[in-house]
């Protein structure tokens, strides 16, 4: 395997130094481009009191190529799908070579606190976002105690 | 022609950025072609070029921008391929609000770049915000956003987006900044020759794409770009690999419908595939001995090999009534009190209408296949002929000629279906599918002669051929809107 370039090195160290409130990321023993994610749940959303695991990836091109994330845990979300990709324009077409791994964890937290039901990836679940938030808000509060809490 | 009006045109052509120049300015020419235009309803002026030929023209306006408005031909080329090449529109914009062009074109930030702490000196290492290594400063580079990256880094990022079909859309890496990055920029730092092939023919591409006047040959692997100065809905040809279609959408060439219809026409054909299945069969029984009769052949004429009746492939009706002046068959009678029928009734009615259409559509879109291999076996016939010393190659030329023109006539039959499909019922659709109906019984009579033509005398056939072709005109010139 080709030598870990200065960039993830430094990027790691960081992360571990001084992590982002509620938001771990390890990389793997084996493989330094593969971390271990676990995000708090946002206080006063749905997903309060949950811990939801992720999985990040950084390409061969990473940073000209954005990190590959993933939702682990089951989420009732309405940009998250039931196979846990999310839907994140930084992750997309708005990928910068110049953000970081911990920018990337900070949009996922912040779409946790504020879903956008108006640009889905989960359309069922968006659509009851749009149409019954109290009933969608319900659901995802489930989801987290079903799947999110104690395990 | 008064001394003014020549000045004032003086001014004009200085100002454009060599458009008129490149077509034929001379007057006699116009005539001539608006003449065209009245006598041939599908009459369209293009011209067929090459890529050096294609580089020329784009790069005779960048320079004539660059020129205009003192500024890089970079940049120019950049404006250019924003605003569909529309020289005169940028000059004036440019003198109106150079900043706000520049600025909504991506080709400046919203906010001039801050300079303040861009001293350097010799021998002076700064870190790159993205690889995070320091580097001696004067292996950096930027765009006019001022966001400040190492080379090596530009290079890459320029390689991921070219690999990813990027070209002319590469923006600056600094996050939410949108300043696109310049060609010449691109080029100073991409140093793979493979990539720089790779970028300069994707940007090409672009900038066709870009340009109102020209279109790529949809050909299979035809290098051909066609350009003509009114980008219309008209037939156009590579005069290279011959394919024909349409200049405005690029899809087969679908006179007289135009391209929306045509294209919701193609899109309802390939929903309800399905439900049209049935009716593609190649074999149909003879209405009188119900004997199994196979067409192979384009013409809708039949003739039962077993009772000699003759009946129409489309409708199994008799031949006799599908003569000119009483086909029947192309229209579709509608039931004019279907709006006081059940919903279900009303369904069935719908689906009776399109198959209507659908089976014709179809049926020429087949016809004409089988006449090619038709004319396969005239050309053999002739060669025959011509062996026995029954006439000689020009004699029978006249066959090769009406063939042809049969193989155009059924073409453009074909395309009036969907036309009619859609059109509200009324007096000017009364009027097309009489029209319809000539065109129609013409050339099953023409496909019918020529199937069978067996001597050289060809003065009756010629006589078909005109005829053909004027009620093709004729419905064209009637109902062609482009
Ligand atoms: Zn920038
Ligand atoms: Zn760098
Ligand atoms: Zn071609
Ligand atoms: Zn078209
Ligand atoms: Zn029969
Ligand atoms: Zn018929």
């Amino acid at each position: 395997m080709a030598a870990l370039p200065r960039r993830i090195i430094k990027e790691t160290q960081r992360l571990l130094q001084e992590p982002v409130p509620g938001i771990s990321a390890v990389p793997d023993d084996a493989n330094a481009r593969y971390f271990h994610v676990i995000v708090t749940g946002p206080e006063d959303s749905p997903f309060e009191g949950g811990l939801f695991k992720l999985e990040l990836f950084l390409p061969e091109d990473y940073p000209m190529s954005a990190p590959k994330v993933r939702f682990i845990t089951k989420i009732y979300h309405p940009n998250i799908d039931r196979l846990g990709r999310i839907c994140l324009d930084i992750l997309k077409d708005k990928w910068s070579p110049a953000l970081q791994i911990r920018t990337v964890l900070l949009s996922i937290q912040a779409l946790l606190s504020a879903p956008n039901p108006d640009d889905p990836l989960a359309n069922d679940v968006a659509e009851l976002w749009k149409v019954n938030e109290v009933e969608a808000i319900r659901n995802a509060k489930e989801w987290t105690r079903r799947y999110a809490m104690d395990n | 022609m008064s001394v003014d009006e020549d000045d004032s045109e003086m001014d004009f052509s200085e100002d454009d950025c060599g458009y008129e120049d490149y077509y034929n300015t001379a007057e006699d020419c116009d005539v001539e072609q608006i003449d065209l235009y009245k006598t041939d309803p599908e009459y369209f002026a293009f011209e067929c070029l090459n890529v050096e030929q294609v580089e020329r023209l784009l790069n005779e306006s960048v320079e004539m921008l660059s020129n205009n408005l003192q500024i890089t031909p970079s940049l120019a080329k950049m404006l250019l391929h924003n605003h569909e090449w529309g020289c005169l529109t940028i000059t004036a914009e440019y003198r109106r609000d150079a900043g706000r062009l520049l600025v909504t074109s991506c080709v400046k930030p919203p906010v001039p770049p801050d300079t303040s702490n861009s001293s350097s000196s010799v021998g002076m290492r700064i870190s790159c915000p993205v690889c995070v290594s320091s580097i001696l400063w004067d292996k950096f580079s930027s765009l006019c956003c001022g966001h400040s990256f190492c080379n090596m880094c530009w290079a890459m990022h320029f390689e991921v987006q070219i690999t990813a079909g990027i070209s002319t859309g590469i923006s600056c890496m600094a996050k939410g900044c949108e300043v696109l990055a310049p060609e010449d920029f691109v080029l100073t730092l991409l140093t793979k020759p493979q990539l720089r092939d790779k970028y300069q023919q994707f940007a090409f591409k672009d900038y066709v794409k870009s340009h109102p006047q020209l279109r790529f040959c949809p050909g299979p692997n035809c290098q051909v770009v066609l350009r003509s100065k009114e980008p219309k809905a008209k037939r156009a040809i590579c005069s290279y690999c011959k394919t024909m279609f349409c200049f405005r959408c690029g899809g087969d060439y679908h006179a007289p419908t135009d391209c929306n219809t045509i294209r919701k026409w193609l899109t309802k054909c390939a929903d309800d595939s399905e439900t049209a299945n049935y009716i593609s069969a190649h074999t149909k029984d003879c209405p009188r001995c119900h004997i199994c009769i196979e067409k192979n052949g384009g013409c809708n004429h039949m003739q039962c090999y077993n009772c000699k009746h003759d009946f129409c492939w489309m409708c199994l009706g008799d031949w006799k009534c599908h003569g000119s002046e009483y086909y029947e068959c192309s229209r579709y009678k509608e039931n004019p009190n279907i709006a006081n029928e059940s919903a279900h009734a009303q369904a069935r009615e719908a689906l009776k209408k399109y198959l209507h259409y659908y089976e014709r559509w179809e049926n020429h879109c087949k016809s004409l296949r089988l006449e090619e291999q038709t004319l396969t076996k005239i050309k053999s016939r002739i060669n025959i002929k011509v062996m026995n010393s029954s006439g000689t190659w020009i004699d029978w030329q006249y066959l090769m000629d009406a063939a042809a023109l049969l193989a155009k006539c059924r073409y453009t039959l074909q395309y009036t279906y969907p036309y009619a499909y859609y059109m509200e019922p009324g007096p000017r659709k009364e009027l097309f599918e009489y029209q319809q109906a000539q065109l129609e019984a013409e050339i099953e009579n023409l496909s019918w002669k020529i199937e069978r033509a067996e001597s050289t005398d060809r003065g009756e056939l010629e006589n078909q051929i005109d005829i053909a072709e004027k009620r093709r005109t004729t419905l064209l010139k009637d109902f062609l809107e482009v």
